[in-house]
């Protein structure tokens, strides 16, 4: 199995969401995580959706059929080595009076996460990373004790010097910057 | 592209409060819909009324005089009817139904026109949008369930959307490679006025949708290389020929380059039967040399096609030896099933006048006289016999018959089964646009409202149906709309008291285990009279010639029921999930 990231870049309208989710139920594709949001262009979204799958062909069909819907403007599909990606996560981890303390040199310096919360006992971490990396520092916190836990999908900006607006139609480079 | 900047502004300002001057008032959405149909030259709408979209219907009463409505009687009827009447005349078919039921209804004619390319708009009424979502009466969510069968679709809810909107519907439904569009309106929006005058500004192009149409010239020069080298070239066309209106240019392409070619069922009569290039049409029950010579070729030029596993049987033993030419508007269909060598992105009309220049003058009488060869086979072993005229009555001598009768020259639309099978394989097709059925979906029920929507979107052409037993009970009730709106439309039921082609799998594939084929009938002539059509039946050989004469001769609406050979099979025919080298011609 390959993770691939797929690029949706859309026009922000009601039910899209459907319109493309459809098409990898159809194919009976799984999605492992997704993740939208604006772009940089007002009136433009972006869909960043992994997927595994053993099949490039197969991929690139769906790739090809995504783009099939009106209101999509372009799709791209990405392995790996192609972006520059991470997710982010947050950890609620009890910190009982009398338990153990929480070692924050290491989880910064080491772990590269952050204490965003402090709770009466509890805290909450945030961490950014791949997911490899944040299991890393799950399974390094979980003596602690995990109340909660949630990680994002992904996001990613592939590895080439060109911006989104060069793969669009021209007209939407008249389109305003987003905020 | 100043329209989408447009839509873009309008999401910014919020509809200006209404400025009705004393005297003056704004149209109200469901007016505007209708003044939307007139813009785009619709003269012809199929529908049913119903609550949802009672407002609409009312606006409607003031444009009778300009818009021809057929009240089907069953939303299905509507969607086919429409089908029927895109399909024959090239334009888009419009259908108008209420919410709920009227929209589930016609879920099938969407879904058979998306898979063939048929561009239907089809205009669904809705529950006012403060109840959308609460289960309200005959509310369906009419987007979530016609998202995976449609080409696009937009719930309005506010009438000053409705110009902007349905210029992008009838844009999408016709461009590119056609579809349906569902238009999802609710019942305030129709009734509610509009805010300001109304303005139709046509839809030529969009940001996020813009189809290809001249092709890159470095494709149809790679292919014209391919073209100019092979020694044994052969072409496959489709549906997208006739939906490109690209007939003359195809004709001129087999005529300069002298390549034999086959059609597709879909593709039928876009090239004329008779023509010395034309070598049948291929498929699961195609003809014998079309089917064997994909095996045989050394390029394949496809040309508005897409490898259906209809006509592939087995595709990773379709053509393996050949070189794939393939010339398609839709991108996602390029290396769909079939990896092409030299893809043509593209309408196949500017692809084909592009190529024109380019390719050689060729001389392949040698290669055609192979195909030639095959056809003494199929001859010999299935068309001898179709014909034979022994026993009681088969479907092949009602159409061979009906062809001679008709100089191949009529609009024939055929359901789905045997009867559809037999027909493509002996109605010699003169005249494009001839051939109407339904491929992809395999919708039965399909014929009786097509055949009367063609005859609406043709009205001088003689509209034969050709229908099965089985078929024509799906759809029976329309009957009542060919009455009521005095078409003159012909309809023949070839009647073998079976489900044909499942009782012929059941004998060949199950055993003869005949699992639920047989069909009680009712007297169809009766039930037609009922409806105000005459007819009649023709069970001997003797009088079929007096009873086509009969039909085709009535100024009206006609059924002819011919009661045919009951347990005839259809040959040739490549087993589903098998190669075409797998023929059975017995």
């Amino acid at each position: 199995m390959t993770t691939y990231t797929i690029c949706v870049f859309t026009e922000n309208s009601i039910g899209l969401l459907n319109k493309i989710t459809i098409i990898f139920t159809r194919r009976r594709i799984n999605i492992e995580s997704l993740t939208v949001s604006e772009t940089e262009r007002k009136g433009i979204s972006r869909f960043t959706i992994v997927i595994k799958h053993e099949k490039r062909e197969a991929v690139e069909k769906l790739v090809r059929q995504i783009r099939k819907i009106i209101e999509v403007l372009a799709v791209f599909g990405y392995l790996n080595e192609d972006i520059v990606y991470n997710e982010i996560a947050l950890y609620k981890i009890s910190t009982p009076l009398n338990g153990k303390s929480v070692d924050v040199e290491t989880i910064n310096k080491i772990y590269k996460a952050w204490v965003v919360y402090w709770g009466l006992d509890y805290v909450v971490i945030e961490k950014t990373g791949t997911e490899t990396e944040i299991f890393d520092f799950f399974r390094y916190i979980k003596p602690h004790g995990i109340i909660e836990f949630v990680r994002s999908g992904r996001v990613a900006v592939c590895k080439t010097p060109q911006g989104l607006i060069e793969y669009l139609p021209e007209e939407i480079t008249e389109w305003e910057y987003y905020l | 592209m100043g329209n989408l900047l447009e839509i873009e502004l309008k999401q910014e300002t919020l509809p200006a409060p209404a400025q009705e001057k004393e005297g003056h008032t704004f149209l109200s959405g469901a007016q505007a819909m209708m003044e939307c149909l007139l813009a785009e030259s619709v003269d012809t709408i199929f529908g049913y009324p119903g609550g949802a979209i009672m407002p609409t219907y009312d606006a409607l009463y003031d444009y009778i005089d300009r818009i021809n409505h057929i009240l089907v009687r069953h939303e299905q009827g509507a969607g086919h009817a429409a089908q029927g009447f895109a399909r024959v005349s090239g334009r888009t078919g419009v259908c108008l139904v209420t919410s709920g039921p009227g929209g589930t209804n016609l879920i099938t004619p969407i879904a058979d026109a998306i898979i063939d390319c048929t561009p239907l708009v089809c205009i669904v009424g809705q529950v006012k949008s403060n109840l959308l979502g609460t289960d309200a009466f005959q509310e369906t969510d009419m987007i979530g369930v016609t998202t995976p069968v449609c080409k696009w679709n937009y719930q309005i809810i506010d009438p000053n959307e409705v110009p902007e909107i349905m210029a992008k519907a009838f844009f999408i439904a016709k461009s590119g490679k056609p579809g349906p569009v569902v238009i999802d309106f609710t019942r305030d929006s129709q009734a509610a006025k509009m805010t300001k005058p109304f303005v139709y500004k046509k839809v030529e192009k969009m940001v996020s949708y813009n189809p290809r149409v001249v092709p890159k010239q470095e494709q149809i020069e790679k292919a014209a290389e391919l073209i100019n080298k092979a020694k044994r070239p052969y072409i496959l066309f489709g549906h997208g020929v006739l939906i490109a209106d690209a007939v003359q240019e195809l004709l001129d392409f087999v005529e300069k380059t002298d390549i034999p070619c086959a059609s597709t069922l879909l593709g039928l009569s876009a090239m004329p039967n008779n023509h010395p290039n034309y070598m049948g049409w291929l498929g699961m029950h195609g003809m014998y040399s079309p089917n064997v010579m994909t095996d045989e070729c050394d390029i394949l030029i496809a040309v508005g096609m897409r490898f259906d596993d209809r006509v592939t049987g087995d595709s990773t033993k379709f053509a393996p030896q050949a070189r794939i030419i393939h010339i398609e508007i839709d991108p996602s269909e390029v290396d769909k099933i079939k990896k092409a060598e030299a893809p043509v992105i593209g309408d196949a009309k500017e692809a084909l006048k592009m190529l024109m220049p380019l390719v050689k003058k060729g001389d392949f009488t040698g290669w055609k006289n192979e195909f030639r060869k095959l056809d003494v086979k199929e001859y010999d072993k299935v068309t001898l016999r179709d014909l034979s005229q022994e026993g009681k009555i088969k479907m092949a001598e009602v159409v061979a018959l009906l062809s001679d009768k008709t100089n191949g020259e009529a609009c024939i639309v055929v359901d789905v089964g045997q009867h559809q099978m037999v027909t493509a394989r002996y109605y010699q097709f003169k005249k494009a646009n001839s051939f109407i059925a339904s491929g992809g979906l395999g919708t039965m029920g399909f014929a009786i409202p097509a055949s009367f929507g063609a005859k609406v979107g043709a009205p001088d052409r003689e509209v034969v149906g050709i229908i099965g037993d089985g078929c024509f009970q799906m759809t029976i009730q329309e009957l009542g709309t060919i009455a009521q709106s005095g078409l003159a439309v012909k309809m023949i039921i070839l009647n073998n008291n079976f489900l044909g082609m499942v009782r012929q799998w059941q004998q060949l594939f199950y055993d003869n285990r005949y699992s639920f084929v047989e069909l009680q009938n009712p007297d169809f002539i009766t039930i037609a009279r009922g409806f105000g059509i005459d007819g009649h039946t023709c069970s001997e050989r003797e009088n079929l010639s007096d009873s086509l004469d009969k039909m085709l001769d009535s100024k009206k609406a006609y059924l002819l029921e011919v009661i045919v050979e009951k347990e005839e099979n259809v040959f040739p025919m490549v087993p589903a999930g098998t190669s075409v080298s797998e023929i059975r011609l017995e």
